[in-house]
């Protein structure tokens, strides 16, 4: 019944501004949001977070309003992307547009937090630095502005509360955090973040855990780890059980069928640019095959031809054997030089194929 | 007199600013008090000379007229020092006060005659050097007061010029009294007298500073400075009201009328303080016209709005009116030419409101001064309200405190004034002057005005005495502690502020029980908010369609910073002639400035006409290419961007081909994310198009380090993707000899390294390997040595 329609007046007879203003959009979204319509519903949340703000800021040394905050923000975001995604189904508007805006709400909120300097730790609104990091970095990776996650972590980086936070808030944050490593090829710090965060998400956030995995299993997967069948089964993953066969065997051709297969998932998960590269990986440990069949040190070129071609390779030629073998000698899962006199690749007689967790 | 014509030349602003702020100003503060006391005195000893103040006067005119005779500074300085003298002598605690106070009425007494020639030469000096000393002057007579007053005394100077406003400010800041001091001892005093070395500097560069305004104001700076020193410091309503009126009337109208009757009655009667301030400031303030040149009915115009002034606040009121209107009279010379018999009174309540809370002391003053100067003339200035109401502020006042006050007045209520008006004068000046930077003013003024007021009304009776033991006091206060100002203004404050105070305090205790709710409707400014969605944009353009009718087959591009005209902007009719046009010079000419261009205005008038069909998309696509010809890629992104959009709508043939140069043209910026959301977009179809496999499969070799194939790639690349490659392709060779060169041992054939890179000849390649630094088998030269190169290149 609170949902009306024109509130301002009620609400300007109860309360004083801001509060007034702030609960008049309240009730004005809830309206809207009963009606389906999330662009207003958005419009009003914008105006709900900003008559907040100043309220928020009027709190010297307080910071009991944070939870309001949370709910204020989750909701502006939540308004944003719903009332993007009807925009878009009316062909209206630009992509991500509507989540930049709630982004610079979210800003706003944030430098209020992140310069409230004066107050003692207790009180300080820095905590609530991190709840809205978080929301920034969904909606930054939902509009592909990675570059804009940046300053944020680095807010954090410098904070001494980084480690004093919920559990639920850190979970979420090194999960971005550990998304975006990935993404800049940083795959030791992507595994390691994302790694916390799966141990740490809590038990009963299956499909949390199962979020993460989608990132944590190709992150250790390049780095020579291979999930079993248990885990890809409990997480409902069996996407990544024929890669990752097709991986630990150096089958090549089960890969390009597998990554073929769930090409829409791994797109849509982000993570094919970093499957394709377990190309590299399943390459090794074929030409190890190679290797531990012909038993010897000096390996004919013509040999990882053969097995290439075996993999159903297409339009390779011994040049492309060259091409690929120098690459995997460059970055160090090969230890050996090629002879291109002599055609043949010569590795080392020690342990010529390091681990991979050694590698990278 | 040079004074007075470089005052002129200055142009009306000058006598205004000089007027207001200098001969005003420093007039002001002794000058109100004396100007009222003056003006009382005058009309009291003229008509009937009355009040204790006219007795004063009489007693301080005699010097004052003497210096006026002289005219000459130093005569003024010295007959300021007489002044002083016998006002000291006169009022035993003024002494000080009065010294320093003095020097400031003796420059507005000396600078009229002696005093602007002498500052005509002071000028050059400039400020910074007068400032300089004129600094230590004002920390002599009294170090609080030049730190207070500085802040003041700077708002003011901008009215009437920078640098003598600097002096001014520090003048004011200073405590009035110092700056008055210096600027005016400088001017007036540095010839004569002790001030005369350190005012010299000061008068000096401060009038230098005050450029030749500041020659007014230098005579007037003295005045000026009192005034806004009283002003800054007194800032409050008292202050103002005494400075405002000496100011305004000094500056213009009253100068002149004032000076005019001043000088020429004054002196031989009552008012030789009144006559002397008179004019001084009309002499130095009225560079505009001369008092003597006035005519003889505006002057009893004024002295007739001085006598119908009851009180001091009336006449302070008449001041600035009679300033405003003489001012606007005079310039515009219908002063010479109205019948001033039948000028209607000017109305001094309107100006007070202006003023409020400083008006009526301030207006008080300026009618006091009016009151002294027309005094002088021979009757009070009752009669001028309406007169003024227009010229009044800055002449009426500034003249009228100069000219009124008697020099006992003069002294003394420049001393009182002055310091204590200075702050509230200054304001006042300040206010008349420059009515913005009056807010700080106002707010010192305020508090000083209530001082002031005060002051003013308790002088009124007593005038020159009252105020100039008050301002005596003040001035001591100021000069030995940080300054009347101050105090006037806690003074006032105290008066004024209780109230508000009470009441915010009441309202902060009624706040714990009632919730101070919205006055206003609230209202949700939700429709404010711009939609996120760019339909603006779109709707700019697609709601206001224009159709054009210019028929040019090619047109030059200009960014348009209007709405467009639809007689420059062609139909598509003609549009694809243009483009037939512009692909056809193309081809043959090969100019691409030229083809851009005609490309980018084709593209503007699509876009102004809201144009996006298939024939959209010809066009953006042949500008893509031929941008991608020669490299440009700042319009070819825009293009691409362009096609993004316009494929969604009118697809395309070609829609394969630029999804094809856009996943490249990501490859090039390495940027993985839109990277893999083009990715997402790609449908069955377009990875059929034999562009985007051949970019896919690109991506993919790249992705991988698997140059051989990349470079394959490259070679058999379709359309124009080459173009697009050669962005990077060097990046790419590069990484791949690396690899190369740590791979093979202990040497590769040059030639395989040309075929794997895609170099089209081996001289290219040898380029490229010399380039990086490469090391050749000593032996075959046709080898890589890649033990040793890859030293080489590792450091380079």
């Amino acid at each position: 019944m609170l949902q009306l329609s024109s509130p301002e007046e009620k609400c300007q007879q109860l309360l004083e501004p801001p509060y007034d203003e702030m609960v008049a959009a309240h009730l004005r979204c809830t309206f809207a949001v009963s009606n389906h319509d999330f662009v207003e519903a958005y419009k009003c949340q914008t105006v709900v977070v900003q008559s907040f703000l100043k309220a928020f800021q009027a709190h010297k040394e307080e910071n009991w309003a944070l939870p309001i905050m949370f709910a204020a923000t989750l909701d502006l975001r939540i308004f944003a992307n719903n009332a993007e995604q009807q925009l878009q189904s009316k062909g209206k508007g630009k992509v991500g547009d509507m989540l930049e805006k709630a982004a610079e709400q979210l800003m706003s909120c944030f430098r209020v937090c992140a310069s409230d300097n004066r107050a003692g730790i207790d009180d300080s609104k820095k905590w609530g630095m991190l709840f809205l990091i978080n929301q920034l970095f969904k909606i930054y990776f939902k509009i592909n502005k990675l570059h804009l996650c940046k300053p944020l972590i680095r807010a954090i980086d410098s904070s001494n509360l980084k480690d004093d936070y919920s559990t639920a808030q850190r979970v979420t944050y090194k999960y971005y955090v550990g998304r975006k490593a990935m993404f800049d090829s940083d795959f030791k710090q992507a595994e390691e973040y994302l790694a916390f965060s799966f141990t740490h998400c809590h038990r009963s956030c299956q499909r949390n855990k199962r979020l993460i995995l989608i990132y944590l299993l190709p992150v250790k997967m390049l780095l020579g780890h291979m999930p079993t069948h248990q885990l890809l089964k409990k997480y409902d993953l069996m996407q990544f059980a024929d890669v990752t066969k097709a991986v630990s065997e150096g089958n090549l051709l089960l890969l390009n069928e597998a990554l073929v297969k769930h090409e829409t998932f791994f797109i849509r998960c982000g993570i094919f640019l970093i499957l394709e590269k377990l190309k590299i990986i399943t390459y090794r440990n074929l030409f190890k095959k190679v290797y531990h069949l012909l038993k010897t040190h000096q390996l004919p070129l013509d040999a990882f031809l053969v097995a290439l071609k075996m993999m159903k390779v297409e339009d390779v030629d011994i040049d492309e054997v060259q091409c690929i073998l120098a690459n995997l000698i460059y970055m160090g899962h090969i230890k050996g030089y090629i002879s291109h006199q002599h055609q043949k690749l010569v590795v080392s007689k020690q342990n010529p194929f390091p681990p991979l967790s050694s590698v990278s | 007199m040079a004074a007075n014509a470089a005052q002129q030349a200055p142009t009306p602003n000058w006598p205004y600013g000089s007027n207001s702020s200098g001969e005003g100003q420093v007039h002001e503060n002794p000058e109100w008090e004396k100007a009222r006391q003056a003006l009382a005195s005058i009309s009291k000893s003229q008509n009937s000379t009355k009040t204790s103040p006219t007795n004063r006067t009489p007693q301080q005119a005699g010097p004052y007229q003497a210096t006026d005779s002289s005219a000459v500074q130093q005569q003024q300085q010295q007959y300021y020092q007489q002044w002083y003298q016998q006002n000291q002598q006169q009022y035993a605690g003024y002494p000080y006060p009065y010294n320093y106070y003095y020097p400031m009425p003796p420059y507005g007494g000396p600078y009229p005659p002696g005093q602007y020639g002498v500052q005509g030469g002071y000028q050059t000096p400039t400020t910074p050097t007068g400032q300089a000393p004129a600094m230590p002057m004002m920390e002599d007579q009294s170090s609080s007061y030049s730190s207070q007053p500085p802040p003041p005394a700077t708002p003011q100077p901008p009215p009437q010029s920078p640098t003598s406003t600097d002096p001014m400010m520090q003048g004011y800041n200073s405590g009035h009294i110092r700056p008055g001091y210096q600027g005016y001892q400088a001017p007036a005093y540095q010839p004569p007298q002790q001030q005369a070395p350190g005012q010299g500097p000061y008068g000096g560069p401060g009038r230098v500073d005050a450029k030749k305004p500041n020659n007014s104001n230098m005579n007037k700076g003295g005045q000026q400075l009192w005034q806004r020193m009283k002003q800054a410091p007194g800032s409050s309503a008292v202050k103002f009201n005494v400075q405002k009126r000496p100011y305004v009337m000094a500056n213009h109208t009253f100068t002149p009328g004032e000076q005019a009757p001043g000088l020429a009655s004054p002196t031989a009667t009552n008012p030789s303080p009144g006559s002397v301030a008179a004019t001084s400031t009309t002499s130095t303030g009225s560079a505009q016209t001369r008092p003597q040149d006035w005519p003889q009915a505006m002057k009893e115009y004024v002295q007739r709005c001085f006598t119908a002034c009851e009180s001091e606040e009336d006449k302070d009121r008449t001041e600035k009116v009679l300033k405003d209107l003489l001012q606007s009279r005079l310039q515009d010379g219908s002063a010479y030419t109205i019948d001033w018999t039948r000028e209607p009174l000017p109305d001094l309540k309107p100006k007070q409101s202006r003023w409020e809370p400083v008006p009526q002391r301030s207006q008080e003053n300026a009618i006091g001064r009016g009151g002294a100067t027309r005094g002088r003339g021979g009757a009070r200035l009752g009669n001028y309200r309406n007169v003024f109401s227009q010229r009044s502020p800055s002449s009426s006042s500034s003249h009228s405190s100069s000219r009124s006050p008697s020099p006992h007045s003069r002294h003394r209520d420049r001393s009182r004034h002055h310091r204590s008006d200075s702050g509230s004068q200054s304001d006042s000046s300040m206010s008349s002057d420059l009515r913005l930077p009056l807010s700080r003013r106002q707010q010192k003024a305020g508090r000083g005005r209530g001082a002031e007021r005060e002051r003013g009304r308790g002088a009124a009776g007593e005038r020159g005495r009252g105020r100039g033991k008050a301002n005596r006091g003040r001035r001591n206060m100021e000069d030995l502690s940080s300054g009347i100002g101050k105090k006037r203004k806690g003074g006032n404050a105290g008066l004024d502020f209780h109230d508000p105070n009470r009441e915010a305090k009441k309202q902060s205790r009624a706040a714990r029980f009632h919730t101070k709710l919205r006055t206003e409707p609230l209202v949700l400014n939700i429709n404010v908010f711009d939609l996120p969605n760019g339909t603006q944009e779109g709707l700019s353009w697609d709601e206001c369609p224009i159709v054009g009718t210019c028929q040019d087959i090619t047109k030059n591009y200009l960014r348009l910073t209007c709405a467009p005209d639809p007689a420059t902007v062609r139909p598509v009719s003609v549009l694809r002639k243009s483009l037939i046009a512009v692909q056809t010079h193309w081809k043959s000419n090969q100019d691409y400035l030229y083809a851009c261009e005609q490309m980018k205005s084709i593209r503007q008038d699509l876009t102004v006409q809201g144009v996006r069909t298939d024939f959209t998309v010809e066009v953006y696509e042949t500008h893509a290419r031929i941008a991608l010809e020669k490299g440009d890629h700042e319009e070819f992104n825009q293009c691409q961007t362009q096609l993004k959009a316009l494929y969604k709508d009118c697809p395309s043939d070609n829609v394969g081909e630029f999804t094809s140069y856009r996943l490249i043209y990501y490859i090039f910026t390495k940027n993985s994310g839109d990277l893999t959301t083009e990715l997402v977009y790609l449908t069955p179809e377009l990875r059929a198009d034999p562009c985007v496999a051949h970019a896919l499969e690109l991506r993919t070799a790249w992705a991988l380090g698997n140059f051989h194939r990349f470079f394959r790639l490259y070679q058999n690349a379709p359309r124009m993707a080459a173009y697009l490659i050669d962005k990077f392709v060097e990046r790419e060779r590069n990484l791949a000899l690396r690899a190369i060169i740590k791979t093979f041992r202990p040497s590769v054939p040059v030639e395989y390294v040309q075929s794997s890179l895609a170099f089209p000849d081996l001289d290219s390649c040898l380029v490229f390997l010399t380039g990086l630094g490469v090391i050749f088998t000593p032996s075959d030269p046709s080898k890589i040595d890649c033990k040793v190169s890859s030293a080489s290149l590792t450091t380079s």
